[in-house]
């Protein structure tokens, strides 16, 4: 009896510590977490709610999977937005990727200087509003006084103007370059941090050993960066799947639908038609298309330690 | 002290509510689109400050809208129940979209006793504002007709001033054709049909209706008939001088784009053009450059040309004191004897009351009145038409597939059903 009574007082005490601890964790969550539940997880339940109605700016009526039945037939979201969107995302993730981790390589050993020269270089379009860096190659693709015709047919590599963004052959080309420079930027930075985290004794130990410098990388960094190699393919992957400003600024999706995608083809049914429903459910369909993607990326890219 | 240090915070915050009930003063709120000067603040806050002084009981804020994003931020409005009193735009806004989905206030009263007065300037304008029930869901201020453009100096080096007629500002299907040939002869790219998007599209519109008389939409504004035979004939006959060169396409542009291209001389006409954009325009023109408005070319030269009518529609917002603001407010825009003159004037367009006459002579914008020419053509008001939103579309899209060598018929067929399906 004796012993019980101080040891239960303890008991007590670490509880209402861990009670007070708690709560103040939730305190501190609150802000995000109110953030989180009312700008993510309930747009998300409306958006599933209304993909089941006929949501117009008249009329709000229960159709069920007639939202869902109707995307399937519509060409115009099969044939090209869903292919479009496709296309950039397995063009331009890999991409980024690979084009990310090799500037990161380079640029990582350098002196902290030139390191951070590069980084901002590369992440200047990032932060560069997006009307802004669309207005600039807007310009650069211009048919009648581009600089992009100028250069290449001062190389000799045209004849004459091409008029980059008005060709179904070449506007969805040029999105993706665009998107491309506006992606690379935070892969970069994230890469350059990763690198310099690798254990350098493993790296020294492995040249000692006779490693090459592939073998050191693929063996010894690879593995390391591979935490940061899934953000960034999971992030570059939503990003391309959600690419909408620049085709509402360059292209609304022309011509010819070449460059429509998931994303303005939601923005125009909700917005320019009205059919909030119709958008809500092509919402839904995007949103299960990038999480089967990441699951898949989580899947292939998974670590014995994460 | 912390009680009473409370209690004062709850009656500062208390206090001015009440007074301002007490006042009965409304506030109310207008979202205006970039017409003539009506996006610029000062001239805006300037005409606020006048009515204020006039009403002082009742506060104007105002937002300004582009076209861009404008009819976005409007349907945001409209579904999170936060639209303006007042908003300032066109029918095809007003009355064919927000009033026909009942999101407008029927202002039928405000047009008692100016009836007369509009149906004077332009029996199109009155039948423009109401449904087709008769219902009024805009009070017009001011109008205009959208032209295009041709610049002289290329045109006179080309030898192509024969094909128009200077005095009239008119020109034939024919004499198009040929001057855009003789254009192209001399070197300059003539002219760019643009089908980059919704932009401007009165123009390309224009363009092809007037070519052999064509009717955009039938005259009850039941049905699009872009398949008509004059139609079709207009668009073969683009389609060909794009495919020999003398006429560009171009689905990586709107009118803004081409707007440009004409004023730093890179081509020698364009098609979306009216008094406000000769304007807005003059100070980015190159020396190059003399603008001089055209009507649409047509076969028998006689052009129906698009008309442009903005004036103010009231949102439902379930709010009775703030809707008799916001109509004393447009009363006083559009009819107050020594407001209306000005709040037209900033528009750069024409009145819709014929009791104003002509109030460019005389002024900084007496260059405008040169566009009084084109008034007479005024075309069918057809922007009305249901499914406008989706035949935009539709038109830019038709447009692109048939410069890109489509079957003009073919296409035509896909434009009108599509167009057509959600009358």
């Amino acid at each position: 009896m004796t012993t019980k009574a101080p040891s239960l007082a303890v008991s007590q005490a670490q509880k209402a510590q861990r009670r007070r601890e708690n709560i103040a964790g939730y305190i501190f969550m609150a802000p995000s977490l109110i953030f989180f539940l009312g700008f993510v997880i309930f747009p998300m339940g409306m958006c599933l709610v209304t993909s089941f109605f006929n949501y117009t700016m008249t009329d709000f009526s229960f159709i069920g999977f007639q939202n869902y039945a109707e995307l399937i037939r519509d060409k115009i979201f099969v044939d090209k937005a869903l292919v479009n969107t496709l296309i950039i995302v397995v063009l331009s993730v890999p991409v980024t990727c690979v084009f990310s981790l090799w500037v990161a390589s380079l640029i990582y050993k350098m002196r902290e200087v030139h390191t951070s020269f590069f980084r901002c270089v590369f992440y200047l379009p990032v932060v560069t509003g997006s009307v802004a860096v669309t207005v600039v190659w807007k310009w650069i693709f211009n048919n009648y006084y581009g600089i992009l015709n100028y250069l290449m047919k001062n190389l000799g590599l045209i004849t004459m103007n091409q008029n980059w963004l008005g060709s179904a052959n070449t506007a969805l080309g040029c999105i993706i370059m665009i998107l491309l420079t506006t992606s690379v930027g935070q892969p970069i930075v994230l890469y350059v941090s990763a690198l310099s985290n690798v254990d350098g004794s493993l790296v020294e130990a492995a040249s000692v050993d006779g490693a090459t410098n592939l073998q050191v990388f693929w063996r010894i960094k690879w593995p390391q960066i591979m935490p940061t190699t899934l953000y960034i393919l999971v992030i570059t992957t939503i990003n391309s799947f959600q690419c909408f400003a620049l085709i509402q600024l360059l292209t609304s999706g022309g011509p010819n639908n070449s460059t429509q995608t998931i994303m303005y083809y939601i923005y125009y049914n909700a917005f320019k038609l009205s059919r909030y429903g119709y958008g809500s459910a092509m919402g839904i369909i995007l949103a299960l298309i990038i999480a089967a993607f990441s699951a898949v990326q989580f899947r292939l890219a998974r670590t014995d330690n994460g | 002290m912390k009680k009473l240090l409370a209690l004062l915070m709850c009656l500062m915050l208390i206090v001015p509510s009440a007074l301002a009930l007490a006042d009965d003063n409304v506030t109310i709120t207008l979202w205006t689109y970039p017409i003539g000067s009506w996006v610029d603040d000062a001239t805006v806050k300037g005409f606020i400050e006048a009515f204020n002084a006039v009403h002082p009981e009742i506060t104007v804020n105002v937002q300004y809208l582009d076209y861009t994003s404008g009819d976005d931020q409007v349907t945001s409005a409209i579904e999170a129940g936060t639209t303006p009193d007042i908003i300032f735009e066109g029918p095809e806004r007003l009355v064919a979209n927000w009033g026909a989905a009942g999101k407008m206030l029927d202002i039928t009263d405000l047009w008692t006793d100016t009836k007369d007065d509009i149906v004077a300037a332009s029996p199109a304008v009155e039948a423009a504002c109401r449904n087709a029930e008769g219902k009024y869901f805009e009070y017009p201020l001011c109008m205009t007709t959208h032209t295009m453009v041709i610049n002289k100096q290329y045109f006179e080096k080309a030898d192509a001033l024969q094909y128009i007629d200077e005095e009239t500002h008119t020109w034939t299907t024919e004499g198009f054709i040929n001057a855009c040939k003789a254009l192209q002869a001399a070197g300059y790219i003539p002219g760019v049909v643009y089908c980059g998007g919704q932009g401007g599209d009165q123009g390309t519109r224009a363009l092809v209706t007037n070519l052999y008389s064509g009717q955009f939409t039938a005259a009850d504004h039941s049905a699009y008939t872009m398949d008509s035979e004059a139609n079709i004939k207009a668009l073969t006959q683009l389609q060909a001088m794009v495919a020999e060169g003398s006429l560009t396409a171009d689905a990586g542009i709107v009118a803004a784009d081409e707007i440009a291209l004409f004023c730093n001389g890179t081509i020698a006409m364009g098609f979306c053009w009216n008094a406000s954009a000769a304007v807005s325009n003059k100070a980015s023109m190159q020396e190059t450059v003399t603008a001089f408005p055209m009507a649409f070319p047509s076969d028998d030269g006689v052009p129906e040309l698009q008309g442009g009518i903005w004036g103010f529609g009231l949102f439902d917002n379930g709010d009775d004191a703030r809707a008799a603001a916001a109509k004393t407010f447009v009363k006083w825009v559009c009819d107050d004897e020594n407001q209306a003159v000005p709040s037209v004037y900033a528009t750069g367009f024409f009145p819709t009351r014929a009791s104003l006459g002509d109030i460019y002579a005389g002024t900084e914008k007496a260059d405008n009145a040169d566009f009084a020419i084109f008034m007479p053509f005024l075309g069918d008001y057809y922007q009305v038409t249901g499914n406008w939103a989706v035949q935009r579309t539709e038109w830019w899209n038709l447009l692109q597939r048939i410069f890109a060598g489509g079957d003009v018929a073919a296409e035509v067929a896909t434009y009108v059903t599509n167009a057509n399906a959600g009358i």
